[in-house]
């Protein structure tokens, strides 16, 4: 009799979990995507950590950061039509707060809800701003958001990636005002988009995080032969093509999904 | 015989007339001091009118808290006990004391004085389109909203050196305020006009002081034009031409508040490392070693009115600001990287002051009043 009972109450549980799993919302499913930023194959971490750049230099960064805009995930069917389900119109990839190594390995996170089930090929996104979002300005936005702020109205346009910090020219430990280093871009031509093969299913939960992994060092130097030379220069606001060209089209090449 | 019981029956007339005037009156004082201290308001109207606020189309859009919607009676109660001296501990000290209108509300002084003429630690804060600053307020960022800002000035030592235990006392048993409490909060009896409701109406207050109608607006707006001396200093502001040196000022004074409400450090303060600010700023909120020596980028809205300069308001007049920043500033581990050492020859100088001066709002568009009501 006794072991009936517990045989009965067993059943119940195990019907009152599988009707729990039936009312499961379908637009419970989210996914977390993670930036993280390296130096190399060290963590970015700013003010503190000194990292070794070519000829000899060392640099400490103050900040790094850039826009992604368009995210969207992407289904293929058999007929190779695309299915877009997309995530958020823009965020900003930034690094400034990250002022030690276990922040700098937790990186940056955006998570997305409400996502439909499917199976997805590929993730996408711009590096920058969609030129449509490069022609709004802040008063397009109520604070937080990530273009109430980067926006150069000279230019009639927002800086899409920043890159600041100090240079140690001969790598003696010493740093000075002369050493200081600032690097913006932003232009509607600099916008790239990037796609990531992938192959998730998506169902009745949560996915991630998915970690991206950008290397500050690859958007600086193509190695010892082709880098950016900060003995010839430690500044560019959009003004010379060689300078911000390289830095876009490296920021591409230094993003990876992990 | 007969008289003595009449004399009897007299005085125990008398006795039960005393004693019920005893009764009498004190019923009158109980009831009378439940007037003063927890007295009904609610035959007082109830009708806030929502406050639509004029702004910029050119600025970010303003954060209103659900729980505070501007009312013009909440502006009213707000804006009189911003100029009410009522809130300090002598009665000498108000809000207006040290953001005083005709100085873009600043008081003029390198630090503020309170109290007992007591010098605080800071100069004071101006206060225009202060209802957009969302990073946190004060020079530190140490509060989030201007509710939560309203409530520090009334204690601290340095400032009105009061009690709000003390504050809420003289409210409650004011003539007016508790009227206006009722008109604006919808407050039923006295005792529920508490400190929250004070910070609550000078906030509203406050969200209103915008300035948006300055020379460069109208320039922006297509209403007017730079002199040849503005538009040369409006493009050297903003690294805008190649032909002209950069100043590099519009990094963090970004059009259109002339503020991006970061902190940072730039450069006024020689120091041997991070730990030895004299004001910690930012980093003694946050505990972070390279947010020491950080403050607020001040807007440069009406800069021309709100002399002396910097936190703790070293520098006189704006040349010596823009002294400072050809300068590069001193250095250190955290010195923004957009101070450096500029090569501006006097007459870049000079027109980028021309510059700072179209920034000057005389047209009366801080809305609504600015003048003291009292």
């Amino acid at each position: 009799m006794k072991k009936l009972l517990v045989l009965g109450l067993i059943s119940l549980f195990l019907m009152a979990a599988d009707c729990h799993k039936e009312d499961v919302d379908p637009n419970d499913n989210s996914i977390t995507l993670t930036f993280k930023g390296k130096y190399d194959t060290e963590p970015l971490v700013m003010f503190a950590d000194e990292y070794s750049y070519e000829e000899g230099m060392n640099v400490k960064f103050q900040l790094f950061q850039f826009y992604i805009s368009k995210i969207e995930l992407v289904q293929n069917n058999n007929a190779g039509v695309e299915k877009v389900t997309p995530l958020s119109d823009v965020e900003l990839v930034s690094f400034k707060g990250i002022v030690d190594p276990a922040e700098a390995q937790q990186g940056i996170s955006f998570t997305y809800k409400d996502l439909p089930d499917g199976t997805f090929s590929h993730i996408r996104f711009g590096l920058g701003l969609t030129p449509e979002l490069n022609a709004t300005n802040p008063s397009d936005y109520t604070p937080p958001h990530p273009l109430d702020d980067h926006y150069w109205s000279a230019a009639l346009g927002y800086v899409f990636t920043k890159i600041e910090g100090n240079v140690d020219f001969d790598g003696d430990g010493e740093y000075t005002n002369e050493g200081k280093i600032t690097f913006h871009a932003g232009k509607d031509n600099l916008y790239k988009e990037v796609s990531f093969p992938i192959d998730w299913d998506i169902e009745d939960g949560h996915v991630g995080p998915i970690n991206f992994v950008v290397d500050l060092k690859k958007v600086l130097s193509n190695g010892p032969t082709d880098f950016l030379d900060f003995r010839d220069i430690t500044q560019d606001h959009t003004n010379n093509p060689e300078v911000y060209e390289t830095i876009s089209n490296r920021l591409k090449t230094a993003l990876r999904l992990e | 015989m007969l008289g003595k019981q009449k004399n009897k029956r007299r005085r125990s007339l008398y006795l039960l007339l005393g004693i019920g005037a005893c009764i009498f009156l004190m019923v009158q004082c109980s009831s009378s001091k439940r007037d003063s201290d927890s007295g009904d308001l609610t035959y007082i109207p109830y009708q806030p009118q929502p406050f639509t606020l004029q702004e910029s189309d050119r600025f970010v859009k303003m954060q209103i808290p659900a729980d505070n919607p501007l009312t013009e009676q909440g502006i009213t109660l707000g804006r009189q006990l911003f100029f009410d001296p009522i809130l300090s501990a002598d009665s000498t000290q108000s809000c207006a004391s040290c953001h005083q209108p005709d100085k873009a509300f600043t008081d003029g002084l390198s630090k503020s004085k309170g109290v007992h003429k007591l010098e605080g630690r800071r100069s004071a804060m101006s206060l225009v389109n202060v209802g957009y600053f969302y990073k946190g307020l004060f020079w530190d960022g140490r509060v989030p909203s201007l509710e939560a800002q309203a409530l520090i000035p009334v204690e601290d030592s340095l400032e009105m050196g009061n009690t709000w235990e003390v504050v809420e006392k003289r409210l409650r048993q004011h003539p007016d305020y508790p009227s206006l409490f009722r008109q604006a909060f919808g407050s039923t009896c006295t005792d529920s006009i508490d400190r929250f409701l004070v910070a609550k109406a000078i906030a509203q207050y406050e969200r209103t002081l915008v300035s948006y109608n300055a020379p460069y607006d109208q320039v922006m707006r297509g209403e007017a034009v730079f002199t040849v001396a503005e538009k040369r200093g409006f493009d050297i502001f903003f690294d805008a031409s190649s032909s002209l040196p950069v100043s590099e000022c519009g990094h963090c004074h970004l059009d259109p508040l002339f503020t991006n409400l970061d902190f940072l450090n730039n450069g006024i303060q020689k120091v041997g490392t991070l730990d030895n600010f004299p004001d910690k700023g930012r980093g003694a909120i946050t505990g972070v070693y390279y947010d020491n020596g950080q403050f607020r980028v001040p807007s440069l809205r009406n800069i021309e009115l709100t002399a002396p300069y910097m936190h703790d308001g070293r520098f006189k007049t704006l040349e010596a600001v823009i002294d400072h920043y050809a300068s590069g500033g001193h250095f250190a581990e955290n010195l923004n990287p957009n101070v450096r050492k500029l090569h501006l020859s006097a007459r870049d100088k000079a027109d980028l002051i021309a510059f700072l001066r179209t920034l000057t709002d005389t047209s009366g568009r801080i809305v609504p009043v600015l003048e003291n009501p009292l």
